[in-house]
């Protein structure tokens, strides 16, 4: 899109003001005959925008406009389709989300010729019946119809539509000879065998049924059909019924460089001599990739069940692969990550890999950049291997792995290190050397001389002054500690790290004097404090007046905008066992934005029966202090 | 103000906005006319005729121009557009890229 000049911009804004302006100009029918089309564009997305649009509005556009994005637009209906039916120019439609629409209404985009790209997405009323207006397309090359009604019956007659490039089918029912007949594969099959008088190589099972269909249908195909096959790049069937039959001959596509097949009942693949990128995941894997040619990049198999695991891999051609996700698919050997060279991103949740199979990482591991080990059984002496052989690594997940402190030390040297996950580890916060903790050394200490810009430190071992260190982490900029043993010291180390933004410090003990003297790094965007029981609302509240720059989040904040509305007059209040209650009941619930205040759930009498229960606890404020000063010394 | 630093800006129907030359380079499109090399007719005599942009349009044309150098000097104020000439403004500004 390019970008508008700074008159323009003025003028769309002008032009968008409101419903008055848009009268003004909206029977220049000469100006807008002539309006090029980048300024119409721009215009209507910003009527858009600004929810001036209106069916009849549309009208003054049919001669200009030529890209419409009415995605999510929820009253978009026929009388809607009537007119952009008469955008002579439209070269893209975007009605995906409009859950109003249905096929008849659709019907005025038939015969549309400048229509190149369509997206239905989730506009689940649209069924079958639609697929014979978008045949009427002729020029139509990028087709998105994913979670509609459209069945496999619907999508069988696509066939015809010779431009189309990119076709998003994921979630329809679409079954084996609908992808067949989809891909015009009856018909090329045939002209295929016929004029190059040999078979193809690979092995393809027809059943009794889709031969007879074949041999029905032949009779109408040209040669043509080839090179139109040839076009298609991206297929999209997630959630398909497609089985082995009908991916059997996904290899017609001399093109085809990306294939969904994510929870379809596909094992087996073809040969796919053009194949970057391959989904599969939640499948259960027979034989795939055997053919040494594929290009492949990208290689998403997370959840996949395989049937043959000693020939996984074995044969696929992992000159390329750069990403690979294998995370909880059923994977015990790691052999075939020996041979991935230049592979880059790497996940393996829940896998079963442990230590002994580490050295497999290794092998892969000189350009590694971003490595998930989260919910495997690597423990600290497997990290041990790696340490020192991954030089390139920027992300590394250790999430519930049974490392401990020692993991520190051996993450220290990997030198590229920007974001380490260690939540829900056994870690500490000392290393295991002296005889009690207070004699050893801080094992955050050895990370200082990393450029670590992101730490999980969620539902860990550690303790207030084991944090200590991180107040010299100079690039730190996301910080997430969530545990019922931090205080007030902890804000304080906190509060020196130069470029942290983004600070979660969950279900800690803090209390409202720690809040009070907490000095918020400049830079700081957003501080997480839900679960901090002890906080009361005006501590948060007087916090958020003196830093407007900060999005604190915690139970009480919902409340703010309520409060600040000229209910200033209430009675401050400290938190009652029952709203403390209250807050962490609503931890549990989602929240949903039409019922954000609990006090809506009570009448005015029970609310002011409420305040008078409130419990004598002891003074926050002082306990908080008498703890801060002590930890201090 | 001397000749050689203004510049005339001609409507449509003919009426001349003589303006500073400074202010008319805030377009790309008549920066470029008068800053091109070769002997354009705009460059020799310091004026560009616009068959297209009627008067109206032009005259508001030439006040943003004088907005926007004032704008660009810290002045923060509003440039008001009534909404009858916002299509024919937008399409003048889309032609002289300002």
């Amino acid at each position: 899109m390019k970008k508008e000049s700074e008159l323009v911009g003025l003028c769309i804004e002008a032009a968008c003001e409101s419903r008055e302006s848009v009268e003004k100009w909206r029977l220049q029918r000469r100006s807008l005959h002539r309006l090029p089309s980048p300024l119409a564009d721009a215009l209507l997305r910003r009527l858009i925008s600004r929810r001036l649009l209106f069916p009849s509005l549309l009208e003054v556009f049919k001669h200009s406009v030529e890209e419409v994005d009415l995605r999510r637009e929820s009253s978009v209906d026929a009388e809607w389709m009537a007119y952009l039916g008469a955008f002579r120019h439209l070269r893209y439609l975007n009605l995906a989300d409009c859950r109003r629409l249905n096929s008849s209404a659709l019907w005025p985009i038939t015969g549309m010729t400048s229509l190149q790209e369509l997206d239905l997405s989730r506009c689940f009323k649209v069924n079958d019946a639609v697929i014979n207006h978008i045949l009427s397309i002729p020029n139509l090359e990028k087709l998105r119809i994913s979670q509609t009604s459209v069945t496999a019956k619907g999508v069988k007659l696509l066939a015809s539509l010779k431009n189309l490039s990119l076709l998003d089918l994921g979630g329809l029912p679409v079954d084996d000879v609908a992808l067949i007949s989809l891909q015009a594969y009856f018909n090329v099959w045939i002209v295929w065998i016929n004029l190059l008088q040999k078979f193809l190589r690979c092995a393809v099972h027809f059943t009794a049924d889709t031969l007879k269909h074949t041999s029905q249908m032949s009779g109408s195909t040209s040669v043509l059909d080839i090179i139109v096959l040839k076009r298609m790049q991206y297929i999209d069937l997630w959630g398909s019924k497609i089985s082995n039959e009908g991916a059997a001959v996904l290899n017609m596509f001399p093109k085809l460089t990306y294939l969904n097949l994510a929870w379809t009942s596909v094992t087996k693949l073809p040969k796919l001599s053009s194949l970057e990128c391959l989904d599969m995941s939640n499948c259960t894997i027979d034989s795939i990739l055997e053919d040494d040619k594929a290009p492949l990049i990208k290689l998403i198999l997370s959840g996949a069940t395989f049937l043959n695991e000693a020939e996984a891999f074995l044969y696929a051609n992992s000159d390329f692969i750069s990403f690979l996700d294998v995370g909880h698919s059923s994977l015990h050997r790691f052999f075939f990550l020996s041979k991935m060279k230049v592979i880059e991103h790497l996940n393996l949740t829940s896998c079963m890999m442990g230590d002994d199979s580490i050295d497999m990482v290794v092998c892969a591991g000189g350009n590694l950049k971003s490595l998930n080990l989260s919910g495997t059984r690597v423990s600290s002496a497997g990290l041990g291997i790696l340490a020192g052989r991954v030089p390139n690594l920027e992300i590394l997940s250790l999430s519930q792995t049974p490392v401990d402190d020692n993991a520190i030390l051996f993450i220290s040297m990997m030198p590229s290190l920007k974001d380490v996950d260690l939540s829900n580890t056994n870690i500490k916060g000392f290393l295991p050397q002296g005889k009690t903790d207070v004699d050893s050394p801080l094992s955050l200490m050895v990370l200082q001389n990393l450029k670590l810009e992101r730490l999980n430190l969620e539902h860990t071992q550690f303790r207030d002054e084991a944090l200590y260190p991180l107040s010299s982490f100079q690039e730190l900029r996301y910080l997430s500690l969530k545990s019922a043993s931090l205080a007030d010291i902890s804000l304080y180390y906190l509060s020196s790290i130069p470029k942290l933004t983004n600070l979660s410090i969950c279900d800690a003990v803090l209390t409202n004097y720690g809040l009070d003297t907490f000095k918020a790094p400049e830079t700081l965007k957003l501080l997480d404090l839900r679960g901090c029981w002890l906080l009361s609302e005006d501590t948060i509240l007087s916090f958020c007046r003196n830093h407007p720059g900060v999005d604190v989040r915690h139970e009480f904040g919902t409340v703010f905008p309520f409060n600040e509305n000229g209910l200033k007059h209430s009675s401050p209040s400290r938190p009652t066992s029952r709203t403390v209650q209250l807050a962490k009941k609503k931890d549990q619930i989602p929240v949903t934005p039409y019922f954000s205040d609990q006090r809506l759930k009570y009448s005015r009498d029970e609310l002011l029966a409420l305040r008078f229960t409130s419990l004598p606890l002891a003074s926050s404020s002082e306990s908080g202090s008498l703890i801060f000063e002590k930890q201090l010394d | 103000m001397r000749k050689e630093d203004t510049v005339k800006l001609i409507s449509a129907e003919g009426f001349e906005f003589v303006v500073d030359k400074e202010a008319a380079m805030v377009s790309q499109t008549i920066h470029n006319m008068l800053t091109s090399p070769g002997s354009f007719a705009e460059r020799q005599h310091g004026e560009v005729t616009f068959p297209e942009i009627s008067t109206t349009i032009l005259e508001k044309i030439c006040q943003y121009f004088y907005w926007h150098l004032q704008f660009a000097s810290g002045k923060e104020t509003e440039f008001p557009i009534e909404p009858e000439l916002t299509l024919e403004l937008m399409m003048a500004a889309n032609y002289l890229h300002t």
